[in-house]
């Protein structure tokens, strides 16, 4: 069965963007996450699947920004939870 | 397309795609880049992303032709796109291609503006069925092909750094799941990190041949009022960097119609789109996946 037309993207998050040094990366995936979600016109309950993106180690000071990390800071326990690759 | 998989093989319902970086002033994807290059190369100056595909443009320039005149074209064509982008990190910065040729040498052939920007920040997107997409707020826009292509090797054994890459094989998926052509695309959404990078991916994707993307540049051919414009949010060049989203969160807004000052159609004397393709890239052109959108 083939896959056209079946699934879409319902929301766009966006955050500020270019060198904001004051802030963490957790920061950034957390306010894109919920601009996400209110954009798309969903509650945080709705979201059933959380996926981080790529990966890239912690930067100096930080703790790695994992998809549990950043499902337990966003209130939400998805059903499907996974780590991209580089 | 993991998000797709997770959504048809019924193990969730909603899908986020979450990603941050603080690669401007931390130092995550530095420590990422220089474990990019492996055994020796760093003795013979290689390190990080910009080394591999700086060998992967001097090849293309001895196989087909390529360099800074077709370069400068892509380069030059997306800022003018950041310029229409208030969120743009270069909206308020003009590139001409007197100052693209005066720009220092990065690592020859890329000069500065041949490189994506290093930011901090972030950006999400939702996947869902299109059936439960109808009841929400925005426009529909749909997955119309997906198709992904990992040629995989390692720099040193790479025979596709002047193409063809991944995308080639990840294009025909993708274009074949649509049931549709170039012709029917209507804008390009490119993985660019750097101005080559684009001009190997819609090489490969059959735009134009081997070298002639010189020609097919020219005149302002991504552009605002050009004739398949590219990289419509200044893309990872002018914009900002998100990898893959960067491209695909641009293709969804301007599919809803929601560009503002940059919105393909009337606003910028281009073709209303209906349907959009774009690309996410990995490694040194090592992993390629290609997707096309469109309004339903």
């Amino acid at each position: 069965m083939t896959l056209k037309d079946k699934y879409a993207v319902v929301g766009v998050g966006y955050t500020p963007q270019g060198r904001i040094p004051e802030r963490t990366t957790l920061s950034f995936h957390l306010e894109a996450c919920a601009n996400a979600i209110a954009d798309a016109g969903l509650r945080r309950e709705d979201i059933d699947g959380l996926i981080a993106y790529r990966y890239f180690p912690p930067s100096s000071g930080e703790d790695e920004v994992t998809p549990y990390l950043v499902a337990e800071h966003l209130g939400i326990s998805p059903a499907y939870l996974f780590q991209d690759a580089n | 397309m993991h998000a797709v998989g997770a959504l048809e093989s019924g193990l969730c319902r909603y899908v986020l795609i979450s990603y941050g970086q603080s690669a401007r002033s931390g130092n995550s994807m530095m420590r990422m880049l220089y474990h990019m290059t492996r055994n020796d190369d760093a003795v013979y100056g290689h390190f990080g992303a910009a080394g591999g595909y700086a060998l992967a443009a001097r090849r293309a320039m001895h196989e087909f032709g390529t360099g800074p005149e077709t370069w400068k074209q892509i380069a030059v064509g997306q800022r003018a796109w950041a310029n229409r982008n208030p969120r743009a990190i270069m909206a308020d910065q003009e590139l001409t291609e007197e100052s693209y040729m005066a720009s220092k040498y990065m690592i020859e052939p890329f000069r500065l503006f041949d490189n994506c920007l290093m930011n901090d920040g972030g950006r999400a997107v939702i996947l869902t069925s299109v059936e439960r997409a109808r009841d929400l707020r925005h426009p529909v826009v749909s997955i119309m092909g997906l198709g992904q292509h990992n040629p995989s090797s390692d720099l040193a054994t790479a025979d596709f750094l002047a193409g063809p890459t991944g995308a080639k094989r990840a294009g025909e998926a993708a274009f074949a799941m649509a049931g549709i052509s170039r012709n029917d695309i209507d804008a390009c959404q490119i993985y660019d990190c750097f101005t080559y990078t684009v001009e190997i991916t819609l090489q490969d994707y059959g735009f134009f041949g081997p070298g002639e993307g010189k020609d097919w540049f020219s005149g302002g051919t991504i552009a605002p009022g050009g004739r398949m414009p590219v990289n419509t949010s200044g893309g990872q060049l002018s914009e900002a960097y998100y990898m893959g989203l960067t491209p695909l969160s641009e293709a969804v807004m301007q599919l809803m119609g929601r560009c503002g000052k940059r919105q393909l159609g009337p606003e910028t004397s281009t073709k209303s789109p209906g349907i959009i393709l774009c690309s996410d890239n990995g490694g040194i052109l090592q992993a390629h996946a290609c997707y096309i959108l469109r309004r339903i």
